[in-house]
């Protein structure tokens, strides 16, 4: 293992990526649905070209024995590209906290493609993300989020309208004005809102209740079940509230972001056909409304059959995708087995968002391990750098390499 | 019915008893009496003068056991090497091999790994508790920056449940500091990670004091508008101003006679003899270099920069002075000062010769420190480094030990040390890897087989989270 490590890193740092063909024998081919095949495989810029038990390398080849070969990760939720720094000012588009208008604001305006996480994160396996703003102060609505993929490219979004979030629980009480009352009444009427678009905004000078003009349209397509309403939630009892919300318009489409407390109301939750994004390593009751956090969530979720994703939604702030698969290995440990694990983070929530691309990661070992890394990725076949300001910065001060040069001119 | 209620009571209180001292031995098999360990003395009465708020920590009871057929990474040696490791009377009797104790109950392990038990140098356990309630934020004293006489401990909350969720993480000693509001924050406090009602029941026994200090963003932010520092020149001579003071009081207080006590200035008059270990928290490469400066001009030493993003920088400069470096395996970006983040940052730290080591700063990575280090540890060696597990390992115990200045009691698997150690259901360094056993002083406080785990306060009364998958 160690020889293969060593080789594999003179690879990473010299010639990085598909920009040759690469042979990979013997190695794990992980399927869209997580499972596991033993194959040897030919990619050639980026695309894989063969796969077959007993395939020799191609001239000109560049070798690795024993690695893994699966389908790029899905963050199923970010701040990536919104913001360079996650402190507060100019600079941080995650929430706008003077604004006269929510629903309407999209993400996809405020998301910058070159923004330097793109690869950063991009080097962890991640080749495609949700990303989401944050309410801020006067509006239970953060805005409408979008799916990007991890190419740092102009057309990198792939979705600017994929669905609207809401923050819901003990910062949707913030929001609203002081209780869960308020933020229920509120979501409520916007509801109603963008129901009677027409009648309330178009036919009259009347308006709507909570939400201006441009936000109930904004807030149609969500209504209408044609995108997912992402609501973020914690608390068991209201994760029922949302449960009866949806049972009064049956036309939503909601996708529960956090869930702690949702293992108390699993078999609800599958019922409802409510989907949940919640991260498998929360366990402290951190909040009165997480009381209920347990690491195995997860179990109670996979038996009622709830359809669920995992992401990272603790500390870390913009950079939080990159340990994605850490988080995702923490299922396994709680009992799920490693194919469900794995399309938790990406064939699951892809296709939630109707993500078709492809991308291919190439990895030094297991990807749910934290010890391993790509080696090579591409996205819809095409190659993707293994360079990052990180690796920049790496590579400047790498106490490996002899140097004499002033560092600024390394 | 009344009577028969109270006998019932008993009874339950009985078996609980019971159900609680099965689990401190380490299985069925290894079913052997308690053995008292102790006189009934506390460690800390080891100590002739009682300062105030003098720790009252006392051992659990413990069993003598072999564990057999172990790997061991001992925190010393820079190779994982099979062998028995033999706790006795709470500590270690020995790591690897030497002589058994007739009887002695044995338990094998089959080539599990042990481990010394996790240290963790940065920790806001009990002064930041869950639930994050504002009525529970005790750790910053945001009225002045400059607030040397306060203690961290005098903010711990000992019902904490992030303390049991650390413990079954495999930590079993953790510092605990005041906040980086303030350019001196305060007196940190070094805690077993042992169930208690008082956070004195947990003070690890004559560990130094440590003194938080803060580098950059934060002082200046908090304090920008309430009177400065508003600038990092407003920092430094914040400090210097402080040091003579601090100076002045010393020259008085070695002196002798009468003098106006000021527990501001002891703290750093403190720092000065030598006493109290500061602890900085210090994210620029550039800052930590003028903050050795200043360290020069007045004599006192930097025992651990905190959080040091940018120390691969100047790994060289910290292993001349002698100074260590606590770092995250792959935070940065939340803020200016950790906008330079790499993910090689302790291994290259290392590389050059200084003392690395991990650090959580966080109620939920505290829980898997091990997974922190194996993350960077791989990065590192993929850069080109070449460093052995067994190495790495230093980054969790030996190091944050030295550095807290209890390398001598704990930290390592050596002969005579406490038996503070984390038996491991897989490789350490794997993901899917937990601790199976965790013993402080050789009392299993977490045994994953027997369920055996402290519970906070808090946690009663709420659905129950000891039941299994419905």
């Amino acid at each position: 293992m160690r020889t293969f490590l060593l080789a594999v890193s003179a690879l990473a740092l010299s010639t990085p990526g598909f920009a040759q063909t690469l042979f990979v024998d013997d190695a794990t081919v992980v399927a869209a649905n997580g499972t596991q095949s033993k194959t040897d495989i030919i990619v050639v810029d980026g695309v894989i070209e063969r796969r077959g038990a007993r395939l020799s390398a191609p001239d000109g080849a560049t070798t690795i024995t024993g690695g893994w070969v699966t389908p790029g990760l899905f963050a199923p939720m970010s701040s990536l590209g919104m913001t360079d720094i996650s402190s507060s000012g100019p600079g941080n588009d995650v929430s706008s906290e003077s604004s006269p208008t929510n629903v309407s604001e999209h993400a996809a305006d405020s998301f910058n493609p070159r923004s330097v996480h793109i690869a950063n994160v991009r080097q962890n396996g991640i080749t495609h993300a949700v990303i989401a703003p944050r309410s801020g102060s006067g509006s239970i609505f953060a805005g409408t989020g979008a799916v990007v993929s991890l190419t740092g490219e102009f057309d990198s979004v792939i979705d600017p309208e994929a669905f609207v979030v809401v923050d819901m629980g003990e910062t949707g009480t913030v929001r609203a004005g002081g209780s869960r009352a308020a933020a229920m009444s509120q979501l409520r009427a916007a509801i109603e809102d963008a129901e009677g678009f027409f009648k309330r905004y178009a036919d009259s000078s009347d308006g709507g209740d909570v939400l201006s003009r441009q936000d109930a349209r904004a807030f149609s397509r969500a209504v209408r079940g044609d995108i997912p309403l992402l609501v973020r939630v914690n608390r068991a009892a209201d994760i029922m509230r949302l449960i009866d919300l949806q049972a009064e318009n049956r036309s939503l489409d909601i996708i529960i972001v956090g869930g702690a407390e949702s293992w108390e109301v699993a078999d609800e939750i599958a019922a409802a056909n409510i989907r949940v994004i919640f991260d498998p390593l929360k366990n402290l009751p951190d909040s009165f409304e997480s009381v209920g956090s347990r690491l195995d969530n997860v179990a109670f979720l996979e038996d009622a059959g709830v359809d669920y994703a995992i992401s990272n939604l603790g500390a870390l702030g913009v950079t939080k995708p990159a340990t994605l698969a850490q988080h995702a290995g923490a299922a396994v440990v709680e009992g799920l087995r490693w194919d469900q694990a794995f399309s938790a983070i990406s064939s699951v929530p892809a296709s939630w968002f109707g993500v078709g691309e492809t991308s291919i990661v190439v990895w030094d070992g297991d990807p749910l391990e934290v010890t391993s890394a790509p080696i090579a990725m591409s996205i819809n076949g095409e190659d993707q750098s293994m360079t990052s300001r990180q690796k920049a910065l790496r590579d400047r001060y790498n106490p490996t390499k002899e140097d004499d040069r002033a560092y600024k001119y390394r | 019915m009344k009577p028969v209620s109270i006998d019932l009571s008993h009874k339950i209180a009985q078996e609980t008893v019971m159900k609680n001292l099965i689990p401190l031995l380490l299985s069925s098999a290894a079913l052997v009496a308690c053995q008292p360990q102790t006189d009934g003395k506390s460690d800390a009465d080891k100590s002739d003068d009682t300062p105030a708020f003098a720790s009252t920590y006392t051992p659990q009871e413990s069993s003598d056991v072999l564990l057999r057929n172990a790997t061991l990474i001992d925190g010393v040696s820079n190779e994982e090497r099979m062998g028995d490791l033999l706790v006795s009377g709470g500590k270690i009797g020995f790591g690897g091999s030497g002589e058994i104790p007739e009887g002695v109950t044995e338990l094998d392990l089959d080539g599990r790994y042990v481990t010394p038990g996790i240290i963790d140098i940065h920790s806001h356990l009990g002064n930041y508790p869950s639930p994050g309630v504002q009525a529970h934020g005790d750790g910053n004293e945001v009225t002045s920056p400059i607030t040397s006489e306060v203690y961290a401990e005098h903010g711990v909350w000992p019902q904490d449940p992030g303390f049991d969720e650390a413990l079954q993480g495999g930590v079993t000693t953790l510092h605990v500091l005041p906040g980086s509001a303030n350019l001196f924050g305060g007196r940190g406090v070094t805690l077993r990670n042992v169930p208690s009602r008082t956070v004195q029941g947990m003070k690890f026994p004559d560990a130094p004091y440590t003194l938080k200090m803060a580098c950059g963003e934060n002082p200046k932010r908090v304090y920008g508008s309430k009177g400065g520092p508003g600038s990092r020149m407003g920092n430094v001579a914040g400090y210097r101003k402080n040091w003579i003071k601090a100076a002045s009081y010393k020259a008085k207080r070695d002196k002798g006679g009468d003098y106006d006590r000021d527990l501001q200035l002891e703290t750093l008059a403190d720092v000065l003899d030598g006493k109290i270990l500061v602890n900085m928290h210090c994210y620029r490469a550039d800052e930590m270099v003028q903050i050795l400066d200043i360290a020069k001009e007045f004599d006192y030493k930097v025992t651990t920069f905190h959080h040091a993003v940018e120390a691969y920088k100047i790994g060289d400069i910290l292993a001349e002075n002698d100074t260590c470096a606590a770092m995250w395996a792959d935070w940065g970006a939340f803020k200016m000062e950790s906008f330079d983040y790499i993910n090689e940052n302790v291994p290259f730290v290392h590389a050059a010769g200084a003392c690395a080591m991990i650090h959580s700063d966080d109620q939920n990575n505290i829980q898997r420190l091990n997974q922190e280090v194996a993350k960077t540890w791989a990065d590192g060696n993929r850069a080109g480094l070449d460093i052995s597990k067994a190495e790495a390992w230093k980054w969790l115990s030996t190091n944050p030990a030295k550095a807290l200045g209890i390398l001598e009691e704990t930290g390592t698997l050596e002969a005579g040390k406490r038996a503070d150690l984390v038996i491991w259901d897989g490789d350490p360094f794997s993901t899917y890897a937990r601790p199976e056993t965790v013993m402080v002083d050789g009392a299993v406080l977490f045994d994953r087989a027997t369920g055996l785990k402290p519970k906070s306060d808090f946690r009663l009364g709420y659905a129950d989270l000891s039941e299994g998958v419905k």
